[in-house]
């Protein structure tokens, strides 16, 4: 059995002649908690639905739990949960017609864990789907999804619509009691904060390639922002590899580099600086200056200067 | 399975009502009118007057149920949500087909019996040889699935205008081949052949289509 839960290899999708994926490989092991992000239209959700075989892909392949994913067997998708961005559930059924139904079509489920989840969302039984808020939808989507014991659960935006104090209950609850049980999870999501909190791993698309794909530690470390001073007016070219954004201003410099290691400190330092301060970055100041044109891309393997 | 047949059933009800409730009119209708006037000789104008408005709704009747199974699946993206379940997307549509021969069936198998039961009672107007009433009932079943698969793929395709209406036609096509032919082995075998392509064209349609 692969250890990858995940497999993605040379992964092209074209849209009317528009290029969205372009190229991607991208492996999740099993236990992980990754975190896909990317911009509006960056392809995060025409992935996910190519893994799940709801889309086709131009070219390339997927595999989930070591199934292609256009010959994914009812088996296989009993073993995946799947929040889907905007909640696709059946709007004119009534929540209790919806849960017997996905009850009715689960290899398993988990009555004790989901009513603990509808008893803890309040989600009305005897309403019709489209009658609840988007932030209940979502709430009962989740529900849906975790009550089958998914041992991969996709997650796409899951928390879209949920208010502050739902959506950090709902995380903790989840990712939790998932995590815990050595579970893998794809997560995409704009709230930084929350992939921030929860992942493992990161993935981040721009312009239809996966630029960074590496565990969110390993991510801080090899992406840093510097303020440096220099004695008189700031170069205008470091002739330093992998400049992400660059920013002069007389004898400031900001720089934010990517793969930052001793050789390219020592190149900085020819420069005889006076002085060189490291400002701290969350994941979001990372994926802002990642998603910016012309990304330099951080894959998984350590890269040389 | 059952619970996909039950979902599509349930989805579905009124036609399944629409049927049993046409069919029930349809006998009450056709007991009346015979004991009325007792045909003997040659095929009576009540024949035309209740069967032309009857296959008319028959055909158009079982083509929107496959249309509006197909269109609603598409719009409320009813396959999108169950194919992320344990379910196969052979499921579904083996599903919504079996469905639809049930209604099929719901129609049909009242009528026939029906029929075999007047055939008895009265003199019919045409003569008669063994195992007509099941020939006859036979090409009327296929030609419902035949009519059942244009709305399949209607319902799943009808974002393009052309196509949708060119498969209007294909049930007058296939009732003018049916009274041209007649109720032989010949039309049993085209509509099974016709069948057979629908069939094959909507499952491709439906397994290769983004959900």
């Amino acid at each position: 059995m692969d250890e990858n839960v995940i497999k993605v290899e040379n992964l092209v999708k074209y849209f009317d002649g528009r290029c969205v994926l372009d190229g991607i490989n991208l492996n999740v092991p099993r236990g992980c908690i990754y975190g896909l992000l990317g911009r509006n239209g960056s392809g995060k959700t025409t992935i996910i639905r190519i893994l799940l075989g709801l889309e086709p892909p131009t070219r390339g392949q997927t595999f989930l739990l070591d199934t292609e994913s256009t010959e994914l067997s009812a088996k296989v998708h009993g073993r995946i949960g799947y929040v889907a961005e905007g909640h696709n559930l059946i709007q004119n059924y009534r929540v209790g017609r919806l849960i017997k139904l996905c009850k009715d079509l689960s290899l398993q489920w988990n009555d004790g864990f989901f009513n603990h989840l509808i008893e803890t969302f309040r989600l009305p039984t005897d309403r019709r789907v489209k009658e609840l808020s988007i932030g209940m939808r979502a709430q009962l989507n989740l529900s849906l999804a975790m009550a089958i014991d998914p041992e991969l659960l996709i997650l796409d935006d899951p928390t879209l619509g949920m208010d502050t104090v739902v959506r950090r209950h709902f995380l903790e609850l989840a990712i939790e009691l998932i995590a815990q049980q050595g579970r893998t999870i794809l997560f995409c999501s704009h709230i930084l904060g929350d992939v921030e909190r929860i992942a493992d791993r990161i993935g981040i698309l721009a312009a239809g390639k996966l630029v960074v794909d590496c565990p969110l530690e390993e991510l801080k470390e090899r992406v840093k922002k510097l303020r440096v001073i220099f004695p008189e007016s700031a170069p205008a070219n470091l002739h330093l590899k992998e400049i992400i954004n660059q920013q002069n201003h007389g004898r400031e410099m900001v720089i934010t580099v990517a793969n930052w290691n001793q050789q390219k400190q020592a190149i900085l330092d020819t420069f005889k600086p006076s002085s060189c301060t490291e400002i701290p970055m969350s994941l979001e100041d990372i994926f802002i200056e990642c998603t910016k044109p012309n990304p330099i891309p951080l894959p998984a393997e350590e890269q040389e200067t | 399975m059952f619970a996909l047949i039950k979902r599509e059933i349930e989805d579905h009800i009124a036609y399944f009502i629409g049927a049993a409730a046409f069919s029930a009119v349809f006998i009450i209708m056709s007991i009346s009118v015979i004991h009325r006037y007792q045909p003997r000789h040659g095929p009576p104008v009540f024949s035309i007057l209740l069967g032309v408005p009857a296959v008319t709704i028959v055909i158009f009747g079982i083509c929107a149920m496959g249309a509006t199974q197909m269109y609603l699946d598409r719009t409320r993206k009813i396959s999108a949500l169950l194919s992320t379940l344990a379910v196969s997307r052979n499921r579904i549509l083996l599903a919504r087909i079996i469905t639809g021969i049930l209604a099929i069936l719901i129609l049909l198998v009242p009528l026939t019996i029906a029929a075999g039961i007047l055939v008895r009672l009265f003199t019919p107007p045409i003569p008669m040889y063994p195992g007509m009433v099941f020939e006859i009932s036979v090409v009327v079943f296929l030609m419902a699935v035949a009519c059942y698969c244009i709305g399949l793929q209607i319902g799943w395709n009808s974002n393009a205008l052309t196509p949708s209406l060119g498969a209007i036609f294909l049930p007058c096509i296939l009732v003018s081949l049916i009274l041209i032919k007649g109720f032989g082995v010949h039309i049993v075998v085209i509509l099974v052949l016709f069948i057979v392509a629908s069939l094959i064209r909507t499952w491709h349609t439906f397994m290769k289509t983004s959900l």
